[in-house]
């Protein structure tokens, strides 16, 4: 008689296992984080390098401290590195990520219980402690409220440092691919898109005449197609457009990552553009409702104000990348459209009447603290336990 | 089947459920063979541990195929017939995949194959007590046929449903069948709608087989039998589920779908209904899938009850050395520790692999959320798997227990490999038996 093994039913897996998922997690951000060094140059590798080396080290060393197993390897650790690594800007000194990584996974993860366990999401509580660390080199007023961007014929090789940057006046520039002539500096100094959107909706830009967001498109904004491709000043990670496009296509194609999401987070975000209100800067106190139907020189300025709203930084990135991550998200679709319509218009809001920078991170902080009480409120009704 | 229901796919009103890569491209396509073995079957002799039944044999009998081998004891037992002409060598137990060992005979098989004469239908005897005495059997809820219709007799039934959803990947002896014998099983069906006096009887197959599903529609035409094509996800071969999807009734936890009216007969049962009522011969052979990637000939075959899984095995053919048998399909099956386990009317099919399965490495929940929407009656499985650990747990949780239906796909998608059914069934069994205890005590 021959013994075959035994085991419970069922007898076969469907083979997707968190291995897989975090596997495809990385190579979508390394997508995005390849983009981001083409455009951001070297100290935009070495910011990324030393976010994930850090956070793979950390992550060793909490598990060492606690004597609990790696789980699933070194990958989590080198996705939250990444993601981190993504959300910063590539002028930060070096110590900027690797304190970041550090927070993210000694407090956000390892204190949270690891894997599996954790509350908020460690790469964007890594992100949000750093901003209040460095505000030197994080905030978005004063000093820093210009940052550079590598010159056409200087990407992937050009230094970014922002002292040795060209300053570009925004009234004259065309675009990325319009300046003739070679570029004097490495990089251009320019204002981030989200920083100009941020004035406008405080009045801080004056009307021309009766035009109210002529100013802000011609003005103070890079085209529409340089906030698509990335040749706007920001995040590694935040600029491209269209390699967070894809990166998010390919982890709904895969499955990991719902499409009810990201979806979500960006229709509300735009909604929210389209109907809160902004100041005008022609008299004080007085604001402009419903900004979506503004038309001027029969152009639909609101439409392209929306528009830039969805692909001026931030708001990208967390749709596709950072806030779809399974352990801070509710469980169901239908929770996750609650959580990402919270998500999307916390974001404009808090671009729109807040000061503080970063906001599409505080906005996924502030949702995934209401993730128990949303996959309480969405649960599935039993079979035969109706009512 | 009209053009619009072709653009627009089934009804489906299931929450929930997957559609699982079935593995039957190749046993599909083959015809339904006989399976000769020779060497002695050994035939049991209960079809359930509880449902006694006396030998009517001794040691050195001579017994034709179809004469009886032992007599029901009490009204829920069943007849056991011999499967094929020869000498009884021994009494002995015998190794059953589902419920261990049983009381059998082994029947050593004289080559001649020579049968008694068809039973002859009489007027008197009742369609269940017909169902007894040819060993008619369930498979799902296991156990005897006519113990299910006389049930269902009992709680008045209105509606039929005849289920030959094989959502399980790999079985194909439903859609053999489907595909060889239609109008039997539509005679087969009518016998047993006239038997409940059913208002309405629902054939209910995969939608995706639209060859056979046309073929079913022309068989059932004025013949009051309803054939409604479903999607195949998975578990929606399960009764609860299908009279959910279909009626849109829901059974409360730890109910039959007796109590809303309905019965759900599974093919294999409407299948020995026609041999048994129509033809006069009663159960001895299983129609089972022999297929896994340790299978030479994978195929549909009609095994004699009784024979040792592992001549079937040896029959099929095999490439390698198998390391893993089910008896069943690969997600409700029952795991063959030992290959003298024997077939008995209610197998379904052989599965024979050459990896050793799945070895699961759980990690803590990720929280991905898939068991929660894969769930076919809406449970959470990641929250009841907690339960297994607890001392107590309350009536809430105990009834969400029950709902479970068991179909192992929280199991199947788990990206963290966590064992969810099976915790889910352990805590289950183990809450129901305390609860037994409290309440024998309190009385």
């Amino acid at each position: 008689m021959t013994d075959w093994s035994a085991r419970g039913a069922p007898h076969c897996r469907g083979g997707d296992t968190h291995r897989n998922m975090l596997g495809a997690w990385i190579a979508a951000s390394a997508m995005v984080a390849f983009c981001g060094v083409v455009m951001f140059g070297p100290h935009a590798l070495t910011t990324l390098i030393v976010a994930i080396l850090t956070a793979v080290a950390a992550d060793m060393a909490v598990a060492f401290a606690l004597r609990r197993p790696v789980i699933g390897g070194a990958s989590h650790a080198c996705l939250i590195g990444l993601l981190l690594g993504l959300m910063l800007p590539a002028t930060v000194p070096w110590y900027v990520p690797m304190f970041g990584s550090l927070v993210a996974i000694v407090l956000a993860k390892g204190l949270f219980g690891g894997l599996g366990h954790y509350t908020w999401q460690p790469a964007v509580v890594g992100r949000v402690v750093v901003q209040f660390l460095f505000t030197g080199h994080l905030s978005l007023t004063s000093a820093l409220a210009m940052s550079p961007v590598l010159a056409p014929d200087h990407i992937l090789a050009g230094d970014i440092d922002i002292d040795h940057a060209q300053p570009i006046t925004m009234a004259t520039y065309r675009g990325w691919f319009e300046v003739d002539g070679p570029a004097r500096a490495d990089a251009w100094l320019m204002e981030r898109p989200v920083q100009a959107l941020r004035r406008f909706a405080e009045g801080k830009i004056p009307p021309d005449g009766d035009q109210v967001y002529e100013p802000l498109l011609r003005d103070a904004l890079p085209p529409w197609r340089d906030t698509l491709l990335g040749m706007v000043p920001g995040g590694i990670g935040e600029s491209c457009t269209i390699a967070l496009i894809v990166a998010g296509l390919f982890l709904i194609y895969r499955g990991y990552l719902r499409w009810q999401l990201p979806v979500t987070m960006l229709a509300a975000a735009a909604l929210a553009a389209a109907i809160l209100p902004v100041e005008s800067g022609e008299q004080a106190g007085g604001y402009r409702w419903l900004p979506v139907l503004a038309v001027e020189q029969g152009r639909a300025v609101g439409l392209a104000y929306v528009m830039y709203h969805l692909t001026a930084g931030q708001l990208m990135l967390g749709a596709f990348l950072v806030a779809g991550d399974m352990i801070s998200t509710p469980m169901r679709a239908r929770g996750q459209i609650i959580f990402a319509a919270g998500i999307g218009v916390a974001t404009v809001f808090m671009r729109l009447y807040g000061t503080l920078a970063g906001e599409c991170y505080w906005s996924i902080l502030i949702m995934n603290w209401l993730v128990s009480t949303i996959d309480r409120r969405t649960k599935r009704p039993v079979l035969g336990m109706a009512a | 089947m009209s053009m619009w229901r072709n653009i627009l796919g089934p009804r489906q009103k299931l929450d929930g459920g997957l559609f699982l890569p079935d593995h039957k491209s190749i046993t599909a396509r083959r015809p339904i063979e006989e399976m000769e073995i020779d060497g002695p079957l050994h035939v049991p002799l209960q079809i359930r541990r509880d449902l006694p039944a006396t030998a009517r044999v001794e040691p050195d009998d001579c017994v034709l195929g179809g004469e009886l081998l032992a007599h029901a004891d009490g009204s829920d037992s069943v007849s056991v017939s011999a499967p094929t002409s020869g000498k009884i060598v021994a009494l002995e137990r015998v190794w059953t995949a589902a419920d261990g060992f049983l009381p059998g005979a082994v029947l050593e098989p004289d080559g001649r194959d020579e049968w008694v004469q068809p039973r002859q239908r009489w007027e008197s005897e009742s369609f269940v007590w017909q169902l007894a005495d040819c060993g008619v059997m369930c498979t799902t809820p296991r156990g005897p046929g006519h113990a299910l219709i006389r049930a269902a007799a009992a709680a008045s039934v209105t509606d039929l449903i005849v289920n030959a959803m094989e959502t399980e990947p790999y079985l194909t002896a439903d859609l053999r069948s489907l595909v060889e014998e239609p109008g039997r099983l539509i005679d087969a069906t009518c016998e047993i709608a006239g038997a409940l006096g059913a208002r309405r009887v629902l054939f209910v197959l995969p939608f995706r087989h639209r060859r056979v599903v046309a073929r079913m529609e022309a068989e059932a035409r004025g013949r009051f039998v309803e054939v409604v094509p479903l999607a195949n996800r998975y578990p929606q071969c399960d009764p609860i589920v299908l009279v959910k999807t279909l009626l849109d009734r829901e059974v409360v936890p730890g109910g039959s779908v007796l109590d809303v009216g309905a019965v759900v007969v599974p093919l294999a049962m409407v299948r020995a209904t026609g041999d048994a009522v129509l033809g006069g011969r009663p159960v001895t052979q299983a129609l089972m899938t022999v297929a896994g990637d340790a299978v030479d000939h994978a195929g549909t075959y009609r095994v004699p009850v009784g024979t040792p899984m592992r001549r079937i095995a040896e029959r099929a053919g095999l490439i390698g050395p198998v390391a893993r048998a089910i008896s069943g399909g690969p997600l409700m099956g029952v795991p063959l520790g030992r290959d003298d386990a024997v077939v008995t009317a209610d197998t379904t099919a052989l599965l024979l692999f050459s990896d050793g399965g799945p070895r699961p490495n759980p990690v803590p929940c990720i929280r991905c959320g898939w068991c929660v929407e894969d769930c076919p009656v809406g449970l959470d499985p990641s929250e009841l798997m907690h339960l297994e650990a607890e001392h107590e747990c309350d009536p809430i949780d105990l009834a969400r227990l029950r709902v479970c239906v068991d179909c192992g796909l929280c199991s199947y998608v788990c990206p963290a490999q966590l064992p969810l059914a099976a915790s889910i069934k352990r805590a289950r069994s183990r809450f129901e038996k305390t609860r037994r205890h409290a309440t024998a005590a309190f009385e």
